[in-house]
């Protein structure tokens, strides 16, 4: 099973001093999976990503990424990974050609038709000076450089912002592909909804500290769920305050509300003995489980 | 490596081209105004004669209306290492620290080149530069030395390169190093052409003042420019300790900069 794993995180520790940096992350990920990195704006995922790529060094803990020891520089390794930083700069100066030609000569690559073909599914004009082109263009030529070299491993930190709808499209083909040959990714967002149907699992990261680490389906069937029955007959709500996972129980009429997290098989089994006709689930969103698990109002 | 190599020129190139066009236009300039100076030396001799000794002591005005001398004050004492410190500083402190600044490190150092060999193509660079407009102004001086009627030994003028170029050099170590730390290509830049004014400034005020006495034999401006190279021809020792010390602060940037923890801008 571990033969799986592309990259691992174990209790990995960045200590600024006075800022806040990350605190035992652990996670891993396997191949042919893309994790949701997930944390409100500095709860510390670039400084997961940057100190599992050595920009900087980690205080504590250790880490792997496709069996190598992460965190000292190795130069072969670096081959197969994908960057694509959160601001993802370029050297202005040059035209999107130039750059991106440059980069793959620094990986002694020669990767010139491929620049094209990504540039043409990303509709991006490659002799356009960086400095001439729009956030969003500027973007494509960040993701093109991450994606050129087909790397075994991507760290995408935000990578869909500034893009157009359109272009995100594309770039979530380009994902699946990457996946479908057994590429790990880890991609870094603050807004759940951009990467919950991008990831297979999800890392929340809150104040430095991983917060939960799962399946997003999984994180559904975990979450608060507002549940209403209804009985042709009016209920009490004693009848139901024995039975598990529900709080905020609330009886009217022939109407009960209450909510419920985890499994909902006992208060469907006592519903169905006291003859219930209609249930209404209201599912949370998962925007609402994650604010709920990194304790924003 | 010669991607990098070729890339740090390519980021330089309007400032190159700029300091390559001061550095002929200064010694086009001096170098146009020399048959006057030579033709009225006897003149103007007793005119320099009767400045304050200070003055003639701060700019070095020895034997001023020869050819060695006339170099000597109007371009190798000051002019020339100026612009190799300039450009070196320039280089070296935004080889690094302007990555960090504009936020292009993230990718660069996460590139299959180590960190020690992208610091090594832009010191290669940096060199390179500091040599070739050295020898720019080399080229320049012995084209225009017969139409001005300059009397000069070409093996000083090389001596007097090769000290230019040591403390070129030496600065060049500074401002990696000065880099290496810094995570802002303006500051860095300020402290190197700041500690280069300084010692300029004491290695010109030593003459007179007795109190710098001390520090003298420390200053890498009296290693480089002290032995008056163009009288007297090489200054080997000088110009040892500004290369052991411009590779000493290479080393030293190397070092720092592989334990750094990159900035984001």
């Amino acid at each position: 099973m571990t033969s799986h794993i592309a990259v691992s995180l174990n209790k990995l520790t960045k200590n600024y001093g006075t800022t806040r940096g990350i605190t035992e992350v652990s996670f891993d990920v396997r191949h042919g999976e893309v994790m949701g990195f997930l944390g409100p704006n500095g709860a510390g995922k670039t400084t997961a990503i940057r100190t599992l790529l050595g920009l900087i060094k980690a205080t504590s803990g250790n880490a792997t990424i496709l069996g190598v020891n992460a965190l000292v520089p190795n130069v072969e390794l670096r081959r197969k990974i994908g960057y694509l930083p959160g601001i993802a700069a370029t050297y202005d100066r040059f035209t999107a050609r130039g750059y991106l030609n440059c980069i793959a000569r620094m990986r002694k690559l020669n990767l010139e038709r491929v620049i094209e073909q990504y540039a043409d599914r990303l509709d991006l004009e490659l002799d356009d000076h960086i400095h001439d082109l729009s956030k969003g263009n500027r973007q494509k030529v960040s993701v093109i450089q991450a994606f050129m070299h087909s790397p075994e491993v991507f760290f995408l930190d935000e990578p869909t912002s500034g893009l157009d709808p359109l272009v995100q499209r594309e770039f979530e083909v380009m994902l699946d592909e990457a996946r479908d040959r057994g590429a790990a990714v880890i991609l870094s967002s603050h807004v759940l909804s951009e990467i919950e149907h991008l990831a297979d699992r999800i890392a929340i990261i809150d104040k430095g500290r991983i917060v939960v680490v799962d399946e997003i389906s999984s994180l559904k069937a975990k979450a608060r769920r507002k549940i209403e029955l209804f009985f042709d007959k009016p209920v009490n709500q004693r009848d139901f305050l024995k039975v598990p996972n529900i709080k905020e129980i609330e009886a009217m009429d022939g109407t009960l509300t209450c909510v419920v997290t985890g499994s909902e098989n006992e208060l469907l089994r006592r519903a169905v003995e006291l003859g219930v006709n209609q249930v209404r689930t209201e599912e949370s969103s998962l925007e609402e489980i994650f604010l709920g698990l990194v304790g924003a109002p | 490596m010669i991607t990098l190599y070729l890339k740090t020129w390519w980021d330089h190139w309007r400032t190159l081209f700029a300091w390559s066009l001061t550095l002929i236009l200064l010694v086009s300039i001096q170098m146009s105004i020399y048959p006057s100076i030579r033709e009225n030396s006897a003149a103007l001799q007793g005119f320099l004669d009767s400045y304050p000794e200070a003055i003639r002591k701060i700019f070095r005005m020895q034997d001023y209306t020869s050819g060695p001398g006339f170099l000597s004050t109007e371009l190798y004492s000051m002019m020339v290492p100026l612009v190799l410190i300039a450009v070196g500083a320039t280089w070296g402190a935004s080889a690094t620290a302007e990555e960090e600044d504009e936020g292009t490190a993230d990718v660069l150092l996460t590139l299959p080149i180590s960190r020690t060999r992208i610091l090594l193509s832009k010191m290669a660079a940096t060199m390179t530069v500091v040599v070739a407009l050295s020898f720019l102004a080399v080229a320049n001086i012995l084209i225009l030395k017969n139409p001005v009627e300059m009397e000069l030994d070409s093996g000083k003028l090389l001596a007097a390169t090769l000290s230019s170029i040591s403390i070129g050099i030496f600065f060049t170590g500074v401002a990696f190093l000065v880099g290496a730390f810094s995570r802002h290509k303006g500051s860095a830049i300020g402290a190197v052409t700041g500690f280069a004014l300084i010692a300029f400034l004491i290695y010109s005020l030593s003459a007179l003042v007795d109190d710098f006495d001390p520090i003298t034999p420390y200053n890498p401006m009296e290693w480089g420019l002290g032995g008056q190279p163009l009288f007297n021809g090489v200054d080997t020792a000088g110009n040892l300790k500004l290369l052991i010390g411009g590779a000493v602060f290479l080393v030293l940037a190397i070092i720092k900069f592989n334990r750094k923890d990159i900035s984001t801008p």
